[in-house]
């Protein structure tokens, strides 16, 4: 079975998500350890993290679940500072369905890939439960602020597109998130060359933009129109166009 | 030997910035965290103040040997007590400056806006956040900057750190009309806006304690 650290800036909060998880599992219950809190306070250590990761190495993978935007980047500190070498993901799935589909799946003896897809994908079967949000208004010139595309170069995401998206999304007044669906990973910004690399976008996969800021329309519309052209390395959609 | 006119920061003076360090922000710590309740939850000043005591109670329970030593030290005190966003920017970027000075006994201007370079490369890479985002960045990018440049031009250590001071101080400042992308305060979107950003000011409050040390130390 891997293993699951769970990272919360509430030792509470952490605490009473596992309790909630483990009522779905009858037989053994994958080793799991919370870091949550600095010191009795809100907050999140990344040496803290690193132990917990170290303290469940002995499993083939580890997977961290994380609640607020800093307990992710204490996540990513303790990836350098925790001694053990097993593979280790940090998820972006929500905290509650995540940490409860992830520990059902990593009890049956899933391999870490496959309990990281299943905690990423968590949002989903709540959302399929319910009314879709209305559309949000229209922009003024009409082009959305969100967009996904698939990506149809062979080559995925490497390094050349990712410097053309860098330097198209540059051009305007807007801040675009880039996520990889199939994946679960990101949000990553446009701007951010070795943010896009670490989607591990490849072939096929769905690739969604989400702008914001004053050409955020534009900014979109250009960076999908690169995603639809394969970025100039699919000759047929080139031409096509 | 480096003398004092060679300009090199040596352990005892890293010492002596981080103590310094530690006063300043106590002195500006309800600053800090009255400019956080503005776009933050109101906790950055007493979340400093506990990370820069755990910082000096470290570095007074044992001396370190060497510049990385003591970067490193000061870097693993601020994660395990700063908690949130600041304690693993700040703890990440002092672990990159020990990782790029190693085991060297001192630093000159070039040595220390190499090893600074490092260290906000990797906040950069571990908030991604770029210039202009309402972050620290907005304060350290431009003290790097001064400070590369004075050491190619040879500018005498303390001369140089104190353009930097004012450098940072300007990128400090330059936050006020910018919209935050990034932390808590992003959620405020265009609310953000005409704010000190209080991750920028404790930035600057480094920076500029850095210069005071060093000009005390010349006297």
């Amino acid at each position: 079975m891997i293993g699951l650290v769970i990272v919360s800036h509430s030792p509470q909060l952490a605490e009473a998500a596992v309790e909630l998880a483990l009522e779905m599992v009858h037989g053994e219950a994958p080793p799991m350890r919370v870091a949550a809190g600095v010191d009795g306070r809100f907050g999140t250590d990344a040496a803290a993290v690193a132990t917990a990761i170290d303290e469940v190495a002995g499993e083939p993978g580890v997977l961290v679940i994380t609640d607020l935007g800093s307990a992710v980047l204490s996540a990513g500190l303790a990836l350098e500072l925790r001694e053990s070498s097993t593979e280790v993901l940090v998820s972006a799935g929500p905290f509650v369905e995540g940490i409860t589909a992830g520990v059902v799946l990593a009890a049956t003896g899933a391999p870490l890939e496959d309990v990281a897809r299943e905690v990423a994908g968590a949002l989903d079967a709540k959302r399929d439960q319910l009314e879709p949000l209305p559309e949000a208004p229209a922009q003024a010139s009409g082009d959305p602020l969100s967009a996904d595309e698939v990506l149809i170069n062979p080559e995925g995401l490497h390094t050349r597109p990712a410097a053309m998206f860098v330097q198209t999304a540059g051009r305007y007044d807007a801040l675009v998130d880039v996520t990889n669906l199939t994946t679960g990973t990101g949000p990553v910004t446009a701007k951010s060359m070795i943010g896009l690399l670490s989607l591990g976008a490849k072939q096929g996969h769905r690739i969604e933009l989400n702008g914001h800021g004053p050409d955020a329309a534009s900014a979109v519309s250009a960076l999908r129109g690169l995603l639809a052209d394969g970025f100039g390395e699919v000759p047929s959609a080139s031409a096509a166009t | 030997m480096a003398t004092l006119e060679d300009g090199s920061l040596t352990v005892d003076d890293l010492i002596a910035w981080m103590v310094r360090f530690d006063e300043q922000i106590v002195e500006h710590a309800e600053l800090l965290t009255e400019l956080d309740s503005a776009i933050g939850d109101a906790d950055h000043g007493t979340n400093m103040a506990r990370g820069t005591a755990a910082v000096r109670l470290r570095l007074e329970q044992g001396r370190p040997d060497d510049a990385g030593a003591v970067l490193k030290a000061s870097g693993m005190a601020l994660v395990s007590t700063v908690g949130g966003a600041s304690g693993s920017l700040y703890g990440t970027l002092f672990l990159e400056m020990a990782k790029r000075v190693g085991t060297a006994s001192e630093l000159d201007t070039a040595d220390f806006a190499d090893a600074l370079g490092a260290g906000v490369a990797g906040v950069v890479a571990r908030g991604r956040a770029e210039p202009g985002d309402k972050t620290m960045i907005d304060a350290l990018y431009p003290t790097v900057e001064v400070l590369t440049s004075a050491a190619a031009g040879g500018a005498p250590l303390t001369e140089s750190l104190r353009s930097a001071a004012a450098a940072a101080a300007a990128g400090r400042d330059a936050t006020i009309p910018l919209v935050a992308r990034k932390g808590r305060a992003s959620y405020l979107g265009d609310r953000s806006a005409d704010h000190l950003d209080p991750g920028a000011t404790s930035a600057a409050i480094l920076v500029q304690a850095l210069a005071d040390s060093q000009t005390e130390r010349d006297r």
